[in-house]
């Protein structure tokens, strides 16, 4: 439905049309279709929150909450960012936006503990998000790739929100990592990338060879 | 009224003015009535050598006479400005009218360059029927050019029709915030701008651009020269009429700069996605166009955390205008132009390199490390009002899209989307504030373990693993590789110092750069090449 959805929406939003609000009711059901499916596309939700911009009285909480959920769940994708830019500063301080954008700062912080703590204590935030959590673990496990050569298995579950051995394992196997005998998770080997460079200058002749014949 | 397919079309010029008699009473002030009379009586005397240009201009556009018609307006048009009008407006369309024979498009064009004036240059600033008038007149233009059946007989240097496309703007952000800022305003203002909603409206100026976009073809053509194809193979009757092709593109820009100041960055890279920046393209020939582009495309980056692309942006454009500078050492208006932007890009640039370090091209980086140190060195320290004093200085100016309230103002109302962006940006600096100190311990090792850089932190193990991790995330970003959407792009970090961590231990790599000798050598010869030149040249008079 929503993959159907989106190539009706990119026509819509094509040239001037886009800043039609009578378009806003087929949007915001496409928004609702993206949380069902577990589907995305920045692009017409930003063009809703621009229509509430350009129409501050269609604007809809519940809306612009999605939208902002939707977006962590590309992390770490900045698209979170692009969102907040569109929406006013009162309503950003109003619940349960201003709630999102504190569980946003535990991401954007890696303040994953935390994250999932605050998660439980209001699930009814997500509720209606297929597939929430799992996006957020697959930030957890991009962060994690990009720091770690080896964790403990311990504490990596913590990171994706205290989940039991064969979750954190399937996660594990998902990216390829292994675990060893000692609890520790091998992550990838980082020496490969991440080294000491020494950058020295490399003149060509060819580089030179103009200003060589130029003053001769 | 999202879209009109006329501009405005019926508009009637005096609709609003009501001809109430207040309108024509002197005012009791004598400086001021002779200002109002100098403007409005049609007995004002155009001097000669006003009305000789006006009609050598007049001629070499209907001549269709390009080089003139530059000649005209980047030197004559200046020139009489600095001698008879340097601030006080040119005559009244009304005068010249009768001069020029009532030649409509030429009274259009104008009027463009005379209400333009008026908001550069005369000191009070252009007043609220100004404003209006001055809108009307854009209507006029792009009517005339969009409404015609086939292309019109009309063509302007590009220097004029980008600075066409840029006043546009410049007017509508101006009104903005004009209109924003209730407080001043008697309330005869205030009903003048409640009736009249439609004038500046956002819809209208979104509606002019992509109106000049859709009818130039641009979007086709550029992909298709992006491919190594001839654009002229799918520009159309119009797309191939050099005013429209130019406009065309302008207006991309236009709306690149409209989307920045609304806030949509996403939309203001979007809309010039079939443009090929690292191709040298056929566009590209009016500087400040050049300018103005990287300018928002690098703000932009920064503030979708692209600071790898940011600063690529901005040293490419910067180590541009170093280049040419001289160029237009003797054309103020536009030098002062350029060389604000030049202090806004730099305090940009010095912002990301704060933030992401990396190498980048020595003249640019020398000339930073003179001017913008303290700066940089307050920001490394987590100062925060240096961020926020460095943004608020180089930042556009943002605007809001909707008129304010006027029965309940706001106090502030015309510093919101400042502020809102302002938040955003401080946000997003509040959450990197600790990567600078870890880095600056990060250096002095090879290999640290997390309990030592801990106890160098004063953090306990655990918030310093999350700040490690937090340190990776924010020096991922994504990077632009190849294609012309400027959206696109991998996850890469390349800032100088990167590391990570095995169990209990952090490896750290430092990526030392040698000084780079070549460039300077290359600059000495050249230098000494010249004058040697000028010394034999000399010797021979």
């Amino acid at each position: 439905m929503a993959e159907a959805m989106r190539g009706t929406v990119a026509s819509l939003l094509r040239g001037i049309d886009r800043y039609n609000p009578e378009n806003l009711s087929t949007l915001e059901r496409y928004v609702h279709m993206q949380a069902q499916e577990n589907t995305y596309d920045v692009e017409a939700n930003l063009a809703i929150l621009k229509l509430y911009q350009f129409n501050p009285g269609h604007y809809q909480t519940e809306i612009a909450a999605l939208i902002l959920l939707k977006a962590l769940t590309n992390l770490p994708h900045t698209d979170f960012t692009l969102c907040k830019c569109l929406i006013d500063s009162s309503r950003l301080n109003e619940a349960p936006i201003s709630r999102i954008l504190e569980l946003a700062e535990d991401l954007e912080t890696c303040n994953f503990q935390q994250f999932w703590g605050e998660l439980r204590d209001d699930p009814d935030m997500i509720a209606g998000i297929t597939g929430f959590e799992d996006s957020i673990r697959k930030f957890v496990c991009h962060v994690v790739a990009a720091t770690f050569q080896t964790i403990e298995l311990e504490k990596l579950q913590e990171l994706l929100g205290n989940v039991i051995d064969t979750q954190a394992m399937q996660w594990v196997n998902k990216y390829g990592w292994s675990l060893n005998n000692d609890g520790m998770v091998f992550v990838a080997n980082q020496e490969e990338n991440i080294k000491t460079k020494n950058i020295t200058e490399k003149i060509t002749f060819d580089s030179v060879a103009g200003i060589m014949a130029s003053s001769r | 009224m999202w879209a009109n397919s006329e501009i405005e079309a019926d508009y009637d010029p005096y609709a609003y003015y009501g001809g109430g008699p207040e309108y024509e009473m002197h005012t009791g002030d004598p400086r001021q009535d002779l200002e109002y009379e100098r403007q409005y009586q049609s007995s004002y005397i155009v001097p000669e050598v006003i009305k000789n240009f006006l009609l050598f201009m007049q001629k070499c556009i209907n001549d269709q006479n390009l080089f003139e018609v530059q000649n005209c307006y980047e030197n004559g048009f200046n020139k009489l400005t600095d001698r008879f009008f340097k601030n006080s407006p040119w005559p009244e369309a009304e005068v010249v009218a009768p001069i020029v024979g009532n030649d409509q498009i030429f009274l259009i064009l104008y009027k463009e360059l005379f209400y333009r004036h008026v908001y550069a240059r005369v000191q009070s600033g252009p007043t609220l029927e100004q404003r209006f008038e001055s809108y009307y007149n854009y209507c006029n233009l792009f009517n005339y050019i969009l409404n015609a059946d086939g292309p019109v007989p009309l063509e302007l240097p590009n220097q004029w029709l980008w600075d066409i496309i840029d006043e546009f703007i410049y007017q509508f952000q101006s009104f903005s915030m004009y209109r924003s800022k209730v407080n001043k305003k008697s309330e005869d203002e205030i009903e003048v701008l409640r009736t009249n909603p439609k004038i500046w409206n956002v819809h209208s100026v979104l509606n002019v651009l992509h109106s000049l976009v859709e009818k130039s073809n641009i979007n086709r053509q550029l992909e298709v020269y992006a491919n190594g194809g001839d654009p002229d193979s799918v520009s159309g009757e119009f797309g191939q009429n050099s005013l429209y092709k130019m406009l065309g593109y302008f207006s991309l820009i236009g709306l690149l700069r409209l989307h920045s100041l609304l806030g949509d960055y996403y939309q203001a890279l979007k809309v010039l996605e079939n443009i090929d920046f690292n191709k040298k393209n056929l566009y590209s020939r009016v500087p400040t166009c050049q300018i103005t582009t990287f300018y928002y495309v690098g703000f932009a980056y920064m503030m979708m955390r692209r600071y790898q692309d940011a600063i690529r942006t901005f040293s490419n454009i910067l180590l541009y205008i170093q280049r040419t500078k001289q160029m237009f050492q003797n054309r103020t208006q536009l030098y002062d132009q350029i060389s604000k932007n030049n202090d806004k890009m730099y305090t940009l640039l010095a912002i990301c390199l704060v933030l992401h370090p990396m190498r980048i091209d020595e003249s640019v980086h020398s000339h930073l490390r003179e001017k913008y140190a303290d700066k940089m060195l307050r920001m490394q320290k987590c100062d925060l009002q240096e961020f926020e004093q460095c943004f608020s200085f180089a930042c556009p100016k943002f605007l809001s899209p909707v008129p304010p309230n006027y029965d309940a103002m706001a106090e502030n109302f015309h510093k919101e989307p400042f502020r809102l962006q302002l938040r955003v940006f401080l946000e997003e600096v509040q959450q990197q504030i600790q990567i600078p100190t870890i880095r600056s311990y990060l250096k002095l090792y090879t290999t640290l373990p997390i309990s030592k850089l801990a106890i160098f932190m004063d953090e306990p193990e655990d918030r310093l693993r999350t700040q490690l991790m937090c340190f990776k995330h924010k020096m991922k970003n994504l990077v632009w590789m190849k294609g012309t959407s400027g959206l696109e792009g991998e996850f890469q970090s390349a800032s100088e110092v990167d590391f990570y961590v095995d169990g209990n231990m952090i490896h750290i790599a430092d990526t030392k750069v040698a000084r780079r000798y070549g460039d300077f050598f290359i600059r000495q010869i050249h230098k000494f090449d010249e004058i040697t030149r000028n010394l034999r040249q000399a010797s021979h008079n």
